[in-house]
């Protein structure tokens, strides 16, 4: 049993491993991008106008900081050669004006997302006296950006004084870079004097930007959305959220308590009713009680769980008729003075018409398993042998019969987890519950990435254990099933 | 025709498995009116735009007269869904497409075929209808857009108050699921029949023409999850081994992430979804229950004889799979289909519900979620109602269907 069990455990590394594989495929193939709305409403050349220009960089920022400026599979952009850069540039330019607007924020967006790789192609026009004006000046101001130096420890806290001071050191080589720029319409010293301040730069760092073999390969492999995306994962850091810059896993945590707290609650609740309603209505079968059980039973589970929460929620909460229940939350907003008794009260108060939006679909739906299973059973030849044997009715029931029929019941547990997890949801969205279904509704909104990820990560890695608790409940309560 | 040998195979004992399935299926009355109930429902959504449309069928104004009902129903400006395109395509279709299936099963039926060789005529020729269907279907997706629409019911109130001479005939409901300007909230009354949202829009209508939107979302999404379903689950009952293994592990990974979130995340990552977004990540998602179902159904049947007598004979895999294990596996497949048409439907609601669907299709789950933050019973009510008779139309269709095909339920 104990091997069965870490076996069992150790089976489910590869298989998150391959979900959390599957999630990142999806999210990183699916149409739109994250953080798109930041991005939208703006054009692409737009860089004069100075908040335009602001909102630009914060979403460069956020990009950089996510990760969502490197390629998802394979990084190639070692070999970006002049060419292309130019091609982009003068996208972005669009001095024909004969440029879509899609072509110019695919073209910003590119001349972004290079980052320093870039650097050389843009050195190389902005070198090129022969090249127009125009060109070079924009070559200047994107060096200024894609010259800096990625400096993601600035987001984190707890830095030690060794990487205090490299962050300082970065932050001054950035700050040098940032005010070498020119516009066209700067005198000719100007321009010379910053060409050759960028060529005298370009040549002290060259060494950035000669790869070997080995480099080419790392970058190939390693510095690409995939790679940090497992890396972050094997040291469980699930990032930050990007409205308040605070670590997702502790959020999603501090929202776990409330929605684990319903889970529990409502699986509790189906099997206690469920269970005794399906013996109840199978020994009755075909009596008048037992089809108006079943028909009952049958019309809650068509019932769609939200329609149930906001008829609830209206009738009983906001005083049309009736004002019975707080309208939403887990617990009432000021908690400290009560007593423990009292706050256990207060939080039942809240929490009894979700759980009862989250429970009755599968309470019908068990209780109506549990019928059938029982059914099964009961006129098997061992239950006669009993009842011949002389038991009373009720041993007969609930120790031959109904312990055998209600094997199958075990199993449906485990797919009741994910879909307790999923719908709650909505009724955590109706009720104002703050658990991880609205919290992962209020991400989706935002589109927080990095949020998203770890819920889904989380609430699959939740419905693994519960199937394993299942298959486990399985094996402990049929003793037909070894481990071998 | 035939042979002396044959015997005559019109006599009642002459039944073929559907002929069971259906005698017994019958034999259920709540499941059988159901699925009329359910045939009611899909009559509901073709007809829509003769109940409820703001085009006139007949327009006077002077200048002439014109049909711009006639005109709208192919309209892409009208009808912004290509869904509803397809609807109206089934309403001008209807009686010509009736009339040529009576006429062909009449010729079919004096052919003087025996029983078996006509039924599989007659679904033969069905299969090509629905496949035309289908082909059609697919081709108003790619209908472009024409010239703007214009109000005609805005332009008639407007020549009415001008006092011009006009005379138009519209339908019972003379507006539109989209004709905004009614009184907000208004309640339930004699021409709002199920009163006003809070858009200024007629639920009643919105609510009609959503029947089209919800039946079509059910139907379509199924489709896609058995037919991924039947294709991996029969490669793994079939082959077994290590095409088994690895189908295995993909439905155990699929399995193990809650289906409604990703479907939330899915949807709600594409910028703008439409309703046929929807039905493909719903498809992409939920075929894991039909994939298991199958591949249990190959296992129980690869060691009988008939298919070990099909091998012997030296048929083609592809045949063995596709023309003798199948149709044996097909009825739990079907079974599950038809709650899976519920849960597809709910599902779309859901996302509706929360804001994450198709904002510009009427869906029930969007005038729920107007209910739920105006608190206005009629946008609660009338909704959930619609939601709730499908749904259990269709739940108690597939319970028929189940004790239908399950051999230990005959009597």
């Amino acid at each position: 049993m104990f091997a069965y069990v870490i076996k069992r455990i150790l089976l489910m590394i590869p298989t998150f491993a391959a979900i959390s594989l599957v999630i990142f495929v999806v999210l990183n193939f699916a149409p739109g991008t994250p953080g798109g709305q930041m991005q939208t409403g703006e054009g692409g050349g737009a860089q004069d106008a100075s908040t335009a220009g602001e909102q630009r960089e914060s979403y460069r920022i956020f990009k950089e900081q996510f990760n969502l400026d490197k390629p998802v599979l394979l990084n190639t952009r070692y070999e970006l050669g002049r060419s292309e850069i130019e091609t982009s540039l003068r996208h972005i330019l669009n001095e024909n004006g004969d440029v879509a607007p899609a072509l110019r924020i695919q073209a910003q967006e590119d001349i972004e997302n290079w980052g320093r790789y870039a650097v050389p192609g843009l050195m190389d026009i902005l070198q090129d006296a022969s090249a127009p004006a125009s060109l070079r000046a924009l070559a200047s101001q994107r060096l200024t950006f894609n010259a800096q130096i990625q400096n993601k420890m600035v987001y984190q806290k707890n830095l030690s004084d060794e990487e205090r001071t490299e962050v300082k050191r970065i932050a001054k080589a950035n700050g040098q870079v940032r005010a070498w720029s020119f516009s066209t319409e700067d005198p000719a010293e100007k321009v010379e004097q910053t060409t050759s301040d960028w060529s005298a730069w370009y040549e002290a760092n060259a060494a950035d930007w000669t790869y070997d073999s080995t480099d080419k390969l790392s970058i190939l492999l390693l510095d690409t959305r995939f790679a940090k995306y497992w890396e972050n994962l094997a040291k469980l850091n699930f990032g930050v959220s990007h409205v308040d810059k605070r670590p997702v896993l502790n959020k999603v945590f501090s929202k776990l308590k409330y929605s684990i707290t319903l889970s529990i609650s409502a699986v509790i609740i189906i099997y206690s009713i469920s269970l005794p309603l399906g013996i109840w209505s199978s020994i009755r079968q075909n009596t008048t009680a037992d089809r108006v059980v079943t028909t009952f039973l049958f019309m809650l589970y068509s019932l769609p769980s939200f329609f149930v929460a906001v008829f609830l929620l209206n009738l009983l909460t906001r005083g049309t008729p009736l004002q019975i229940f707080p309208t939403s939350g887990f617990e009432s907003l000021d908690t400290s003075q009560m007593t423990a008794l009292e706050h256990i009260k207060d939080v039942a108060w809240h929490v009894i018409l979700p759980i009862f939006c989250m429970s009755y679909a599968a309470l019908a739906a068990i209780s109506r398993y549990a019928r059938s299973g029982l059914l099964d059973v009961i006129r098997s030849d061992y239950v006669r042998t009993a009842r011949a044997k002389g038991l009373p009715e009720s041993i007969v029931i609930l120790k031959h019969a109904a312990r055998n029929g209600m094997i199958p019941i075990l199993t449906l547990l485990a797919s009741l987890l994910p879909a307790l997890i999923g719908g709650s949801v909505v009724i955590e969205v109706v009720f104002g519950i703050p658990g991880m279904g609205s919290y992962l509704f209020e991400s989706i909104n935002v589109r927080d990435y990095n949020a998203v990820m770890a819920v889904l990560l989380i609430s699959s890695a939740l419905t693994l254990l519960g199937m394993l608790i299942s298959d486990l409940s399985y094996a402990l309560v049929d003793p037909r099933i070894t481990f071998e | 025709m035939s042979a002396p040998m044959i015997p005559d195979t019109n006599e009642p004992e002459d039944q073929t498995f559907g002929d069971i399935v259906w005698i017994q299926f019958k034999k259920n009355t709540v499941a059988y009116w159901s699925l009329w109930g359910l045939g009611f429902l899909f009559f509901l959504a073709i007809v829509a735009p003769i109940i409820a449309s703001g085009r006139p069928f007949i327009w006077d104004a002077g200048e002439g007269t014109s049909y711009p009902w006639f005109s709208s129903l192919f309209d892409r400006n009208y009808f912004e869904n290509p869904v509803d395109i397809f609807f109206n395509l089934l309403l001008a279709a209807s009686i010509p497409v009736t009339l040529l299936c009576l006429y062909r099963l009449k010729s079919i039926r004096s052919m003087g075929l025996d029983k078996r060789p006509r039924r599989a005529r007659i679904g033969y020729e069905l299969r090509v209808l629905v496949g035309l269907l289908l082909v059609v279907f697919t081709g108003t997706l790619f209908q472009t857009h024409s010239e703007p629409y214009t109000q005609y019911f805005d332009q008639y109130e407007a020549r009415v108050e001008a006092g011009e001479a006009t005379t138009a005939t519209f339908p019972i409901v003379p507006y539109m699921f989209r004709t905004t300007g009614f009184k907000s909230l208004e309640k339930p009354s004699g021409t709002h029949w199920l009163g006003v949202d809070e858009s200024t829009r007629d639920v009643g209508v919105r609510l009609l023409y959503g029947t089209r939107i919800s039946l079509t979302i059910g139907v379509i999404a199924v489709a896609i999850y058995v037919t991924i379903g039947i294709i991996l689950g029969s490669l793994a009952g079939f082959f077994a081994g290590k095409i088994d293994m690895l189908i295995q592990r993909l439905i155990e990974i699929v399995m193990s992430i809650p289906a409604l979130i990703i479907i939330l995340v899915l949807v709600a990552f594409l910028e703008k979804p439409s309703i046929f977004h929807i039905m493909l990540v719903i498809g992409l998602v939920r075929w894991t229950g039909v994939a298991r179902l199958v591949r249990g159904e190959f296992y129980r049947l690869r060691g009988q004889d008939f298919v070990t007598s099909a091998v012997a004979l030296g048929y083609p895999t592809h045949r063995i799979i596709f023309k003798h294990i199948l149709p044996n596996a097909m009825g739990p497949v079907l079974v599950s289909a038809t709650f899976g048409v519920a849960g597809a439907i709910l599902l779309e609601s859901t996302l509706s519900f929360l804001g994450l669907g198709d904002l510009s299709a009427p869906s029930w789950g969007q005038t729920l979620s107007e209910g739920y933050s105006s608190g206005a019973w009629h946008l609660i009510l009338a909704p959930g109602f619609a939601i709730f008779l499908t749904v259990s139309l269709l739940n108690l269709v597939g319970e028929g269907l189940r004790d239908a095909l399950d051999p230990k339920m005959r009597k």
